[in-house]
C-alpha cells in the first residue's frame, strides 16, 4: 500500500503549504464531503469504501466490520449448509461485498443455463439447503424471500416449495402428459424464475399475466432456449426446446414454476 | 407409499402442466375424494371438475373439500384404485404406468 504515513502531520500541512489556498480548500472540501457521504455511500450501494478513520489507520478497514455478504440463520440446517459451501463457493471477496446472486449474465435471462452443465449432476437436498441462504433471504420458519419479492414457503407435497419446484430441473420420462424441464441447477432455476417474474409483472414485452381463481399466472419468454419438454409428450415429440417460464404465485407466495412451450 | 401407477383426470386447466389427479382424505375415517392439480395445487370437488375448492386452511394449501384440513398432511393420499372405485369415479379417470 502506499497510503501516506498518517504519523506525519507536519508533512501534510507542509505540502498543503505549498498548494495554492484555492487547491488546498478544494481537497479540504473534498475530505470533509467524503467523510460525510461515505457511510452513506456503502450502504445505498453496497460499496466498500473505506472511513476515513480507517485511512488515517485509526480504525480496522470497513470490510471486517460490516456484515458478511452471506446471512446465515441459526438454525440446525446450518450445519448441512457449511459443509455443502465449504466445497462449493470461494471466499467472499472483500473488495466486492455484492451477494452472489445478483449475476448480471442470468439475471437478463440470456445466459440462464450457462452452469446447467457444471457439476453434470442435478441438485441434492444439501445443495437446495446451499442454495437458500446463497440465494434467498430467510424470513423465519423456513420462509424465504427471493431478491424479486417471491416467497417460497413451507407446501405442497413435497413438505417446501423449493423442494416441489425441484421436480423440474429434471425430467420424469414416464410421466403422463408434459412435463416443463429447466436445463439447468436449482440455482440458475430461481435465478430465471426471478428474472421472468420481475420482467412479467413489469408487464415487459411478450410476458402475459392472467388471474386464476386465488391466483396469479405470470408468463414470460426469454431470448434463448431454458428448458425442453419432458414426461411421456416431451419424449414422443423429441423433446423439443422451451423459451418460456410459466410462473404460478398466490398473492406473492410462489406455488410452481416451469418452463412451457 | 409410492404406488406403480398414477391415476389422474386430465392435464390441469388452470397452470397446463400438472396432472389433475385424485386425492384422498381419510379424515375422522371418513373417505373422502377430491381432484388435485400435483402442479399448481388447485382444487376440484369432483372429476367433472366443474366447481373448484378455493377455501381451506389457509389460501396457500391445497385444502381438503369436506373438512378443510391440509390435503398434504397425513391424513391424505393420492387415491388408488380401491378408493376411486368407491368414491364411484373409476369410470372418469384414466391409470399411468409409472
Amino acid at each position: 500500500m502506499t497510503r501516506r504515513s498518517p504519523q506525519n502531520p507536519e508533512m501534510i500541512a507542509g505540502a498543503l503549504k505549498l498548494l495554492p489556498a484555492r487547491w488546498a480548500i478544494a481537497i479540504l472540501v473534498a475530505a470533509i464531503a467524503y467523510v460525510v457521504l461515505q457511510p452513506k455511500l456503502n450502504q445505498w450501494f453496497g460499496w466498500n469504501l473505506p472511513s476515513a478513520a480507517a485511512m488515517l489507520g485509526q480504525e480496522a478497514p470497513a470490510a471486517k466490520s460490516k456484515q458478511p455478504p452471506i446471512t446465515k440463520p441459526d438454525t440446525a440446517a446450518n450445519t448441512k449448509l457449511d459443509t455443502a459451501s465449504s466445497n462449493k463457493t470461494a471466499p467472499p471477496k472483500p473488495s466486492n461485498p455484492k451477494p452472489a446472486p445478483q449475476k448480471p449474465t442470468l439475471a437478463n435471462g440470456t445466459d440462464a443455463t450457462s452452469s446447467k452443465t457444471s457439476s453434470g449432476s442435478k441438485t441434492s437436498s444439501n445443495d437446495s439447503e446451499d442454495l437458500k441462504f446463497r440465494f434467498l433471504k430467510p424470513l423465519g420458519r423456513d420462509r424465504y424471500e427471493s431478491p424479486a419479492g417471491l416467497i417460497y414457503t413451507p407446501g405442497s407435497e413435497e413438505g417446501h416449495r423449493l423442494k416441489h419446484i425441484e421436480r423440474h430441473v429434471s425430467d420424469q420420462p414416464n410421466r403422463p402428459g408434459s412435463h416443463g424441464v429447466f436445463d439447468g441447477d436449482m440455482e440458475s432455476f430461481l435465478t430465471a424464475i426471478d428474472d421472468g417474474y420481475k420482467r412479467a409483472r413489469g408487464h415487459a414485452k411478450g410476458t402475459k399475466q392472467r388471474e386464476e381463481e386465488g391466483m396469479t399466472v405470470f408468463e414470460a419468454p426469454f431470448d434463448k432456449p431454458i428448458g425442453y419438454l419432458g414426461g411421456s409428450e416431451g419424449a414422443r415429440k423429441g423433446k423439443p426446446k422451451l423459451k418460456r417460464l410459466r410462473i404460478v404465485v398466490r398473492d406473492k407466495n410462489l406455488i410452481t414454476a416451469f418452463p412451457i412451450q | 407409499m409410492v404406488l406403480p401407477y398414477l391415476i389422474y383426470v386430465r392435464t390441469c386447466p388452470a397452470c397446463g402442466d400438472g396432472l389433475c389427479r385424485v386425492r384422498v382424505c381419510t379424515h375422522q375415517n371418513k373417505l373422502a375424494g377430491c381432484v388435485v392439480c400435483d402442479e399448481c395445487e388447485s382444487v376440484w370437488t369432483d372429476p367433472a371438475m366443474s366447481e373448484k375448492f378455493t377455501e381451506g386452511v389457509d389460501s396457500y394449501t391445497a385444502s381438503c373439500p369436506d373438512c378443510g384440513r391440509s390435503l398434504w398432511e397425513d391424513t391424505s393420499h393420492w387415491a388408488d384404485i380401491q378408493e376411486v372405485c368407491l368414491l364411484g369415479w373409476y369410470d372418469k379417470v384414466k391409470v399411468a404406468r409409472t
